[in-house]
């Protein structure tokens, strides 16, 4: 495997419970430190491919995956693949704010104590530290016993990316991580983003075409249930090769 | 335009409104009427006398509500807290841990023992958890915990099988279905993608269920066990067959006790005196201000926990 490759998808197909086939043979590779965006007309299966990735549909009975997700040297589809640890590599983001009912400090400290981190200097320390890099510190220095729904929607917003980097994972999923915030509050995340691929690798569901060519380094473009084209963002959305894409960037249908 | 008002509006107020008075009005009605029918015996034992006194005596003519409080409370708290874990296990299972197959079934069968009528319990209990206990259960529990020093006066003397001990067992097996599905729908109000977010962090079912579903529903776990509580305070029949009505207070679980229900359920038929029937009238306002007050209780706390959860 190619040394930049973090995840590589082949030949995936996934049905949920029912038989509906909805991913339909997708094959391509993200790359590490960069962030690739998922974009595509709504029920096109790209928030379900993201849901693979931390096999988030086994909680529920009945979902089904076909072919192998590579993610390092590890086939994540594998039976004896050990969710729990997977997910702690793995973080994720939601399309709403989901701070958990307790102390914004908590909320942090959740996570690491999952880890198994016991002493409570180092956990004080690593929340700091995530708060920093979430860019929330300085509103949340003094309030960190504050109930984390006190927040502003996009303060809670960041808290839950911070509580996805304060694990350490090596991916981040978003799943259209600013659908419900303001455009203030959208750019502070999206400058934040950038920031994480520093040290993470990204990818981004999101139904906004300027956000993903404002983030990304490259982009997928997904229609029902498959994944029309892959490449980087800069082509696919200056000069695209397939009509389909073409058609749904610059906005004629989707 | 002036506003004319409309016949069928008013007829409609008019109804409703005395519908929900009449609410307030039995209320009133029913505490008048235990007030009044105690006063005579109100006025012989005072308030702190008729408490404190654990003298149950018809022929002396000398009452007192120690005994029947002791019974009451004893098996309150005793079902209560054999039926609350029982029943937040339950709902765990169905909610969180349950094949889908599993879920109604069990659901089911969980609202059919709401269903079934509290004399049948007792007629049960008297019949068959009697037995079981006096034969296997308390002479075990005598056996292992109880030569412990404190804990072993809770389980000295003949397992009877007539006792604290199986009213309680029978009060918490009726109770349970219902903090169970209150639970239960108190757990299922906990947002999936709360918990989907703990799970992408790495959370076991355990982890999630105890640090997401719990505090996320305390709040209704708490409403439906001080509706146990209130249940367990009245409930009659089924304590009445296997409590053995005996006045006394008893450090020993395997003693048979009186309750306030039992009590009143037992012995109106023998007033035949008129402060003797006066006095289970007593028993039986003190039952109702109890009542009052748990609800009173939970409704507070309640209160004050959403201030603080919103």
């Amino acid at each position: 495997m190619n040394d930049n490759i973090k995840i590589e998808v082949r030949r995936l197909n996934f049905y949920y419970s029912g038989a509906l086939h909805v991913l339909k043979d997708i094959s391509f590779s993200m790359y590490k430190n960069t962030v690739t965006a998922l974009i595509g007309p709504s029920g096109c299966g790209k928030t379900t491919f993201l849901r693979c990735l931390n096999r988030m549909h086994d909680l529920y009975p009945g979902n089904r995956y076909e072919g192998e997700i590579w993610m390092d040297d590890d086939n994540i589809l594998d039976n004896d693949i050990d969710h729990i640890g997977l997910r702690s590599k793995v973080g994720m983001v939601f399309q709403k704010p989901t701070p958990f009912p307790m102390s914004i400090f908590e909320n942090i400290a959740f996570g690491l104590k999952l880890m198994g981190i016991k002493k409570k200097t180092e956990i004080a320390e690593r929340v700091e530290r995530a708060l920093k890099d979430a860019a929330l510190w300085e509103e949340t220095a003094d309030i960190l016993n504050k109930f984390a729904l006190s927040l502003s929607g996009g303060q809670q917003q960041r808290l839950c990316i911070a509580r996805a980097i304060a694990v350490e994972p090596e991916v981040i999923l978003m799943d259209e991580p600013c659908s419900a915030l303001d455009p203030i509050a959208t750019a502070k995340i999206e400058d934040l983003i950038t920031e994480l691929t520093k040290r993470y690798t990204v990818i981004i569901v999101t139904h906004n075409m300027q956000q993903a060519a404002r983030v990304s380094e490259y982009t997928g473009f997904f229609m029902m249930g498959k994944l029309i084209e892959f490449d980087t963002t800069q082509k696919i959305f200056t000069a695209p090769s397939d009509k389909m894409t073409e058609d749904y960037i610059t906005g004629r249908f989707g | 335009m002036r506003h004319k008002k409309n016949p069928v509006d008013l007829i409609f107020l008019l109804v409703s409104g005395l519908a929900s008075l009449s609410v307030i009005a039995l209320i009133v009605g029913i505490l008048f009427t235990l007030i009044s029918e105690s006063s005579l015996s109100i006025e012989k034992f005072g308030l702190w006398g008729f408490i404190s006194s654990t003298d149950w005596n018809p022929v002396k003519e000398s009452f007192g509500a120690a005994t029947n409080l002791f019974g009451t409370a004893i098996t309150t708290v005793l079902s209560i807290l054999i039926a609350v874990p029982v029943a937040i296990g339950i709902a765990i299972f169905v909610t969180e841990i349950a094949p889908n197959f599993l879920k109604g079934p069990i659901g089911a069968a969980i609202e059919l023992l709401a269903a079934i009528p509290s004399i049948i319990y007792g007629m049960w209990g008297l019949f068959t958890l009697a037995p079981i206990m006096a034969n296997y259960i308390e002479p075990a529990l005598q056996k292992s915990i109880g030569s412990l020093p404190l804990v072993g006066m809770l389980f000295e003397g003949t397992p009877m099988g007539i006792d604290l001990l199986t009213a309680s067992v029978i009060l918490s097996i009726m109770i349970i279905p219902f903090t169970a599905s209150i639970s239960r729908d108190a757990f299922n109000l906990t947002p999936a993608v709360i918990k989907e977010s703990a799970y992408a962090l790495g959370a076991t079912k355990w982890e999630v269920v105890r640090s997401i579903v719990l505090p996320y529903s305390k709040l209704g776990v708490f409403g439906g066990i001080v509706l146990s509580l209130g249940r367990a305070l009245g409930e009659t029949m089924a304590v009445a067959f296997v409590l053995g009505n005996n006045h006394q207070i008893t450090s020993s679980l395997f003693d048979a006790a009186a309750t306030i229900t039992v009590t009143l359920a037992n012995e109106f038929t023998e007033a035949d005196t008129d402060i003797y029937l006066s006095s289970l009238f007593y028993l039986a306002l003190l039952l109702f201000l109890m009542s009052f007050i748990i609800l009173a209780l939970a409704k507070f706390f309640i209160l004050k926990a959403e201030r603080k959860y919103p």
